[in-house]
């Protein structure tokens, strides 16, 4: 259990590419955190510097107060899983998650006690005599984690350890996790490129592109409230609708201009905007596919569009709409309230009208791709 | 299936089984070949009626004398010789090229890539250009005739950490991330490669072991330059063909066929054993790396 913070962290290699460019975050003690990015944001370039694997370029890491940036791996007391486990394959399950402990002299009663005590909060009891080849992925998994839980460390650090299972697996598995993250009460950093796993699992979510973080924030805020274009993008399935539209100044409010239809803003947002010195300018509109509003007929401020695709997710719709500019539209649609005529209009070629409430727009200047209101 | 298929199956049958046989007939045929000679040498080993070379190959008299014999000689001091430098030779050249191949595979140092290539070029070199140059070196250190057996363990290990291509390559096959898993774990560089690498390389390490005690088994140039004519300083390869020569051949022939077995069986007994890993340590590292 500590707190973990790092001061302008920077990883450059040696043929001069920076991964990392000044990494500033605290995490604090019992912290989840979790890392997300597209590959090669430095997400897991990070959470190897953490660990001691990859050596820090620049700037300070220090756990629990104390500066680390040259101890070793071992010296720092951190645990780790790896995305392909990395169990040793001449190993019994056994003596897989009891190796640290021998290295460290554990009494070998004790060695015992641990183990099998984080096999059976892992439900591997009955393999622990086995080989890993002689396992599954997901409990191959398991003993990976359980090899880190008998640590007792003051960090768990696990880099993408659920991608190499299949879907279902790693439903499963992301539930496991949040039990045993109350379990074990510890700080937590984990990384991922999956930003359902990072929404559902992290106190805070940090959101990395090309060496740089993005946004740091709780899942709450960073999907309600994205600061740039790339973290709207990035956090959502499926992702945000980007349109063009035009923000028109009138008078002391404003209003978004999107193809005919003019769309009022909301006081907060008004107040906000005029307050920064905005004027009339372009820009892009965000709006999430499950914040727009479908109508099946036309109705002041609505957009008119055609079905493109239909796909259907069981309790609601994907609906691939286009608007008359040739913009592309997702939009969601619960089934459990449509009429079978509503179901039977909802096919390629035919008319929708779709509205968005001012709460639910955001609003991103199209040159810097900042939010104009958040952030 | 019909009468056509099961026809067609039937010919498919028949051509494999002549093709098997084929194969089989001939590999029988080289393996005659080959054994033509190991087979002469074990009976004329037990030949007890003359001691020179004869015209035929089964003994008439059948017997152990020539072993017995043997004994009698400078044999077992060549013996001795051979198996101190070999072993001396096959402990030293493992850990040195182990070492060196987890070096290369793992750790990312300066000149890293210069130094493999270095070597690559150096091992181009046939060793016999450096015979000269060694045999004043290792006068001038006393470690010639009589005192061949060091000196000769010197020679062989001194350049060992160049034969580091095939274990290094079948390091290369196994994960970084156990690496790093265990570094995280707890363990030093060493215990790494004691406790993680090795154990998962046993083909590669028997292998590294098998060729470290064979190039020092079967070795004559050096050892022969070396011992100079020292009969205390001889190899078996070096003092058993010195009986081959026109004054000796005539009565030591069968004494020198007994030798060669006593040469041959314990590698053969080695091989047998470990024939498996050999294999898998010559092409392992060679399909995977």
């Amino acid at each position: 259990m500590a707190s973990v913070k790092l001061t302008d962290v920077k990883k450059v290699y040696d043929n001069k590419v920076t991964a990392v460019h000044d990494f500033n975050l605290e995490i604090k003690d019992k912290e989840f955190v979790v890392f997300v990015g597209p590959s090669g944001c430095g997400k897991s370039t990070t959470l190897r510097m953490i660990a001691g694997l990859e050596d820090i370029s620049g700037g300070t890491l220090e756990i629990d107060g104390e500066v680390v940036n040259d101890l070793q791996p071992k010296d720092r007391d951190i645990a780790m899983v790896f995305q392909n486990y990395a169990l040793y394959p001449h190993m019994t399950v056994y003596d897989n998650i009891a190796f640290s402990l021998r290295l460290k002299k554990v009494p070998e009663d004790e060695v015992y006690d641990r183990v099998t005590n984080a096999a059976k909060i892992l439900g591997i009891t009955e393999y622990l005599t086995r080989k890993p080849r002689a396992l599954s992925g997901g409990q191959r998994q398991r003993v990976a984690i359980g090899r880190a839980m008998v640590r007792n460390a003051k960090v768990f650090l696990m880099d993408e350890p659920l991608s190499n299972l299949d879907a279902k697996l790693r439903n499963q598995m992301r539930a496991e996790i949040i039990l045993l993250r109350q379990k074990l009460d510890t700080t937590f950093i984990y990384v991922t490129h999956d930003q359902t796993e990072a929404m559902t699992l992290g106190d805070r979510i940090v959101i990395m592109k090309d060496g740089f973080i993005e946004q740091v924030g709780t899942p709450q805020e960073v999907f309600d409230t994205p600061v740039n274009l790339f973290v709207a993008g990035f956090i959502g399935s499926p992702q945000m609708n980007f349109l063009k539209a035009n923000l028109v100044k009138g008078g002391s409010s404003y209003y978004v201009e999107l193809l005919d239809v003019k769309l009022p803003l909301n006081d907060e947002q008004n107040a906000v905007l005029a307050q920064k010195g905005v004027g009339s300018q372009e820009i892009i509109l965000g709006v999430r596919p499950e914040h727009t509003t479908v109508l099946f007929d036309n109705a002041e401020g609505a957009i008119e569009c055609t079905i493109d695709v239909n796909e259907m997710m069981g309790s609601e719709l994907h609906l691939h709409l286009r608007s008359k500019n040739d913009d592309k539209i997702i939009v969601r649609l619960p089934t459990v309230d449509l009429s079978k005529e509503q179901r039977a209009s909802l096919s390629y070629g035919n008319k929708m009208y779709i509205t968005f409430p001012a709460k639910v727009m955001h609003l991103f200047d199209p040159e810097t791709e900042k939010s104009l209101i958040d952030g | 299936m019909s009468e056509a298929t099961a026809k067609r199956h039937m010919g498919l049958k028949t051509s494999r089984a002549i093709t098997n046989t084929a194969i089989h007939v001939l590999l029988i045929v080289i393996s005659i070949i080959w054994l033509i000679p190991f087979v002469c040498i074990v009976l004329q080993s037990f030949r007890m009626e003359s001691t020179g070379q004869v015209g035929y190959v089964v003994p008439k008299v059948w017997g152990t004398g020539n072993y017995v014999k043997l004994f009698e000689t400078d044999f077992p001091r060549w013996y001795t010789n051979t198996f101190i430098a070999a072993l001396a030779t096959a402990v030293l050249q493992t850990i040195i090229v182990l070492c060196m191949s987890y070096t290369l595979s793992r750790f990312r140092f300066k000149m890293r890539q210069p130094l493999m290539r270095f070597m690559l070029i150096l091992g181009m070199f046939p060793g016999m250009l450096t015979m000269i140059i060694l045999y004043r070196v290792l006068k001038d250190l006393g470690l010639t005739q009589t005192n061949a057996v060091p000196g000769l363990i010197l020679v062989y290990v001194a350049s060992s950490g160049m034969g580091y291509y095939v274990s290094k390559g079948f390091f290369d096959t196994i994960p970084m991330s156990l690496d790093e898993a265990a570094r995280v774990d707890g363990a030093t560089r060493a215990k790494i490669l004691y406790k993680i690498i090795l154990p998962l390389s046993k083909p590669i390490v028997i292998y590294t072991v098998l060729t470290a005690f064979m190039g020092p088994w079967g070795d004559y140039v050096f050892a022969r330059y070396i011992a100079f004519g020292t009969s205390a300083g001889k190899n078996v390869a070096v003092g058993l063909y010195d009986w081959l020569n026109k004054d000796q051949i005539s009565s030591y022939y069968t004494m020198f066929c007994a030798g060669g077995v006593l040469v041959a069986l314990p590698v053969t007994i080695l091989f047998l054993f470990l024939q498996k890993y050999y294999v898998e340590g010559v092409t392992g590292g060679a399909v995977k790396g």
